[in-house]
């Protein structure tokens, strides 16, 4: 067994490009369990659909409250045509990055962080709006799951997407960017995220 | 195993540890399999269904078949504790070899273990099939089971509307049970038929079974269901076919 | 939110009050934090949470209460102990120096680095020992408890109450030490150094992972408070529903316990694929980390199903939501197959560690090459593989889906191929070897025993047929014993007694290690053979008595019971003396060529001071014929 003598006497200070690689493969990972996640939510909306038990995926009308009527899913396409607009924007600052344009860099992830607030607002507004609450009935239930799910995923897309922000318009990406990189596959999930969510409630 | 290795290299055959390994093999194999199909003959006890005869005669044939594998490794694992090993602070010198593989004795066991679990499935399918078709027989008589914290209920609904909190059946008649729950799930075992099925609420469940002996019998619920759990078992009477119809006309239903 | 945004953003003004905030937080102000959180969110709870309606049937109000204040416990003790100062530093772009890293990595703190967010792997090593150990005494003490009050038939003096909240708290106690029991301790401290990386990939979520599992143990353990887990381990719904407040302090825990596993899964696969050292190439790497790594990406896709099962139970709690309540639409079979779509990738996460490791014993003890390194990890990766697809074999006799219990039953048996290569693979090391009698190499014996008891009964489990009868009765318990603790457990004691000597720096006594190796061997088959016994003669599961028939095969069991105890004191005696007495280990005890035994005892902070570069794998003992 040899043995290396030099180049790593400090190993904080690994090149860019490993510690880049080793970063996403970490958040693809992390995503796998959150995919599992999002996956099961989608199983338990159709599961209850298809069980159907007692006909209360919606439930008719009773003495004490009215039938339950699905939302139309437009507003969960137009949600992640939003989320859609903040994936593009931060590959157009991803793209600014890479050719060292350090204003399309901070307009982008600019744009992309107040697309990501919007999403979320919005969101939360079709939660409260919602004709009926989370008791009446599976479809309801289900509902807010969904709906909660884009939520907590959003709210951390708002704080990633404002950390990603800020430190572009410090100038830490100057050097090397993979933060950014790390950050758009973030956001292609919440992408396809919010189009599973909304696939979903188009069969209600 | 051994033989493959041994018809490839005849010489093996002479080895001592081999030679050991194949006679404790037959042994083994043979302590296994008598062993573990009496210990479930003596604590299962006698059938009182065709499913259950069935169910015992497939642990019998499992474990037999099972026997020569776990007789082989239980084989190899005491020829090598017989034979000399060293105790100590420090390690013994090493093996007097350096085998990594053996790609034969690698594919062997593949397909014997893939063998031996596809008769395993092949089997199972095969009674698997005979109990789903017995759910189906129109002539079989009908019981509506209610399981609830924690009692049984029984509908007798082929004889009017008798229910009752006992079960009884006639013997030789094929039966079917629908089984549900109002509360919580339960599950619905008669132990020594050997069928069970849960209760759950908002679905029905079937199962379905002949008793062939009479006599009392266990019924007991598989399923955690609370506070009263261990209590919620009764006896289920199987009786001669007069016996049942005096019986349901005694609870008001007709025979 | 605003304290979170404040903390981080006060620290970094200068320079001084920036390690201040670091050094301030350890376990001490997690818990004072915590703590205070819960009772605050407790009272305001209490007091401002709008009365229960009269037709609410569940006590919807308390679960409430209860569901909040942990929350605060939980975000409180994740702040205290300073699991969001890394982000929120992110987010302010003022990343941690290196000097600040340095900190974090435990840096000439002495015994006070095992108190705090502590990023060393070795550190997190010992702190989930110390965890696991203390797991596993709580869960042992509640196993006595279940078996006395099961030594005689109608003796139980337990109330039926108290008994189903032991059985609960055992079985998710024991299962989470279980899960933990290998690539806690030993893939959080022996992985790293023999991959030969100098630390994790991502040293805080390592510590994240740890003190998680830390966070979620009190709102578990307070259930003993709140009525108890009164639903078994699997808290199927609807009883769930039905639960005393108990049944929040599980759902908090697998919640938290979800993201620990997630967190843990992410880093350790990554390390080891990503870390290795120069020249260790995937048919160099050793057996271990083959199944370290099948067990944590395993429990990648599987403990999110079970974390939202867990969600769903909380919001039928606490919000009146009907997914299990077919009054509302919902369905118990929902959770059924949630739960074992977690629960069986589950068992396999338990096992395949325990196994890889006692792979890596077996050739240290034989001084023979591993026989077969291709066909174990086959092995391993198509145990993996398959027990995704086998979940519903728990629900054979649900009535879900009858026509799909003959699918299920294939998939199941097919997962007796893989595992038979495992078998050939240790029964072939050991195959003229050269036998060095140690207590890991007896526990090699001991899992070929156990495991084959297991496996075997496993077969007749997996027929539906077959299943039909022995479903839900105590002959599972045994079998799944057999598994877990016969196999599983049984793989980490030899795995704790080979690698205390790197851990501790000291021999574990050799008497002690097989004193205890014997009585908890002796103990164990004797429980669990009798536990057959009972369940082939149709004892249920989980029951607080049972019928005069059964009473011999469960004094059997308690006797079993009772030795097993003996030996784990035996065990835990002989781990306090040794790791503060016991004889100074030389560098490599074993004379094994894995690279942990390279690095001198104690490990200095980073490992290695050159990194080595690997030539050969580590199994190239035996002399070659001439």
């Amino acid at each position: 067994m040899s043995a290396l003598t030099h180049a790593h006497s400090n190993p904080h200070h690994e090149h860019p490009d490993v510690v880049g690689s080793r970063n996403r493969l970490g958040l693809v990972l992390i995503l796998v369990a959150d995919i599992a996640f999002a996956l099961s939510v989608l199983f338990v909306y159709f599961y209850l659909k298809g069980q159907n038990v007692n006909d209360m995926w919606l439930p008719a009308a009773t003495d004490d409250q009215v039938a339950t009527t699905p939302v139309s899913s437009t507003g969960a396409w137009y949600l992640t045509v939003l989320v859609g607009v903040g994936l593009l924007t931060h590959t157009y600052a991803l793209k600014g990055a890479r050719v060292k344009n350090q204003t399309q860099l901070v307009l982008g992830s600019g744009i992309a962080l107040v697309a990501s607030v919007l999403a979320m607002v919005y969101q939360v507004m079709q939660m409260s709006a919602a004709p009926f609450t989370i008791t009446w009935g599976a479809y309801a239930s289900c509902y807010f799951l969904i709906t909660g799910l884009n939520t907590v995923h959003l709210a951390l897309t708002v704080f990633i997407a404002l950390g990603n922000w800020n430190r572009s318009r410090l100038g830490l990406y100057r050097a090397d960017h993979w933060h950014v990189t790390i950050v758009r596959v973030w956001w292609t999930w919440m992408f396809v995220s919010s189009a599973l969510g909304a696939f979903a409630l188009s069969f209600p | 195993m051994s033989d493959l290795e041994t018809q490839k290299r005849p010489p093996v055959w002479k080895r001592k540890d081999v030679q050991q390994t194949g006679i404790l093999w037959v042994i083994f194999t043979l302590i296994i399999g008598y062993v573990v199909s009496e210990f479930q003959v003596r604590t299962i006890g006698a059938p009182a269904s065709s499913v259950m005869a069935t169910t015992i005669q497939m642990m019998h044939v499992f474990t037999w078949a099972a026997a020569p594998i776990a007789g082989l490794v239980a084989a190899m694992a005491a020829t090598t504790l017989l034979s000399k090993h060293h105790y100590g602070d420090t390690p013994p010198e090493d093996a007097d070899h350096e085998i990594r593989n053996s790609p034969r004795i690698a594919a062997a066991w593949i397909v014997v273990s893939a063998l031996m679990c596809l008769f395993a499935v092949v089997w199972g399918m095969i009674v698997l099939q005979q109990d789903s078709e017995s759910i189906l027989d129109s002539k079989a008589m009908n019981i509506n089971v209610v399981g609830q914290q924690w009692a049984w209920n029984f509908d007798y609904i082929d004889n009017g509307t008798v229910r009752s909190e006992d079960l009884y059946l006639p013997v030789d008649k094929p039966v079917v049970f629908h089984v549900t729950s109002k509360d919580v799930v339960h599950s619905f075992w008669i132990v020594q038929m050997g069928i069970k099925i849960d209760a759950n609420p908002g679905y029905v469940t079937e199962t379905a079974v002949t008793p062939n002996k009479i006599g009392i019998y266990d019924l007991r619920c598989a399923e955690l269901c609370g506070l009263l759990h261990a209590y919620m078992q009764k006896k289920v009477h199987v009786v001669s076919q007069t016996d049942y119809d005096s019986w349901i006309q005694n609870q008001g239903g007709q025979a | 939110m605003t304290t979170m945004m404040e903390r981080p953003a006060a620290a970094p003004g200068s320079a001084a009050p920036k390690k201040a905030l670091i050094e301030r937080l350890n376990l001490f102000t997690a818990l004072g934090l915590g703590v205070a959180s819960a009772v605050v969110v407790w009272y305001l709870a209490k007091t401002f949470l709008p009365q229960n309606t009269e037709e609410s049937v569940i006590k919807t109000r308390e679960d409430q209460v209860v569901l909040l204040a942990m929350i605060a416990w939980f975000i409180g003790f994740m702040i205290g102990i300073g699991a969001f100062i890394g982000p929120f530093r992110w987010v302010l772009g003022r990343d941690l120096s290196h000097d600040e890293n340095m900190f974090y990595a435990g840096k000439d703190q002495g015994i006070k680095r095992y108190f705090r967010y502590t990023t060393d792997h070795k550190v997190v090593g010992i702190q989930y020992l110390v965890v696991t150990i203390i797991i596993f005494f709580v869960g042992g003490v509640l196993a006595m408890l279940i078996r006395t009050n099961l030594g005689y038939a109608e003796g139980g003096w337990l109330h039926p109450q108290a008994y189903n909240a032991i059985v609960g708290i055992h079985g998710i106690v024991m299962i989470v030490g279980t899960i933990v029991m290998i690539t806690g301790p030993f893939g959080n401290f022996i992985m790293p150094i023999m991959i030969g990386a100098r630390d994790m990939a991502f040293p805080r979520l390592n510590a994240l992972s740890f003190w998680l599992v830390v966070a979620a143990i009190p709102p578990m353990l307070s259930a003993f408070w709140l009525g108890g887990i009164t639903t078994g381990w699997s808290a199927y719904n609807p009883l769930a529903s039905q639960a005393p407040p108990g049944m929040d302090g599980y759902i908090m825990f697998i919640c938290i316990f979800a993201i620990s596993t997630m967190v843990a899964g992410a880093n350790i696969t990554t390390t080891a694929v990503r870390m290795r050292a120069k020249g260790m190439t995937w048919n160099r790497t050793p057996i271990f980390i083959y199944g370290v790594v099948a067990s944590v990406a395993l429990a990648l896709p599987a403990f999110p199903v079970f974390f939202l099962s867990q969600i769903m139970s909380a919001l039928d709690r606490s919000l009146s939501s009907t997914f299990y309540d077919v009054r509302g639409g919902g369905s118990g079979w929902l959770y059924e197959n949630l739960f074992w779509l977690m629960g069986h990738p589950e068992v396999y996460v338990i096992l395949i560690p325990a196994v890889a490791a006692l792979m890596e014993m077996a050739p240290v003890f034989t001084r023979r090459p591993l026989f077969s390194f291709n066909l174990a990890i086959m092995g391993i990766a198509g145990i993996s593989g398959l027990s995704v697809l086998v979940w519903a074999h728990h629900m054979y006799v649900a009535g879900w889906a009858p026509l799909l219990n003959g699918p299920f039953m294939l998939t199941t048996e097919l997962i007796s191929i893989p595992t038979g290569m495992l078998f050939l693979v240790l029964i072939g090391t050991l195959w003229r070897g050269r036998l060095w009698m140690t207590m890991p190499t007896a526990s090699i014996y001991a899992l070929l025993w156990n495991f084959m008891i297991g496996g075997i009964t496993g077969i007749y489990l997996s027929d539906v047929p077959i299943d039909a009868f022995l479903h839900g009765s105590m002959f599972v318990t045994a079998h799944f014993h057999y598994t877990l603790m016969g196999a599983g457990l049984t793989g980490a004691l030899a795995s704790l007694v080979y690698w205390f000597p790197k851990m501790t720096g000291r021999m574990f006594d050799k008497t002690l290690s097989w004193v205890s190796f014997c009585l908890v061997q002796i103990g164990f088959n004797v429980t669990f053979i009798g536990m057959f016994l009972v369940g082939l003669a149709g004892q249920p599961r989980r029951v607080e008595a049972y019928a005069e028939v059964f009473s011999r095969g469960n004094l059997i069991t308690t006797m079993g019971a009772y030795t097993i105890m003996a030996g784990m004191l035996v065990l835990l005696h002989g781990v306090i003396s040794s790791w503060r007495s016991g004889a100074k280990a030389p560098m490599n005890p074993w004379f094994a060529k894995t690279l942990e035994w390279t690095v001198p005892n104690p490990v200095p902070l980073e490992n290695f001071e050159v990194l080595p570069v690997v030539t050969s794998d580590a199994y190239g003992y035996g002399k070659a014929k001439s």
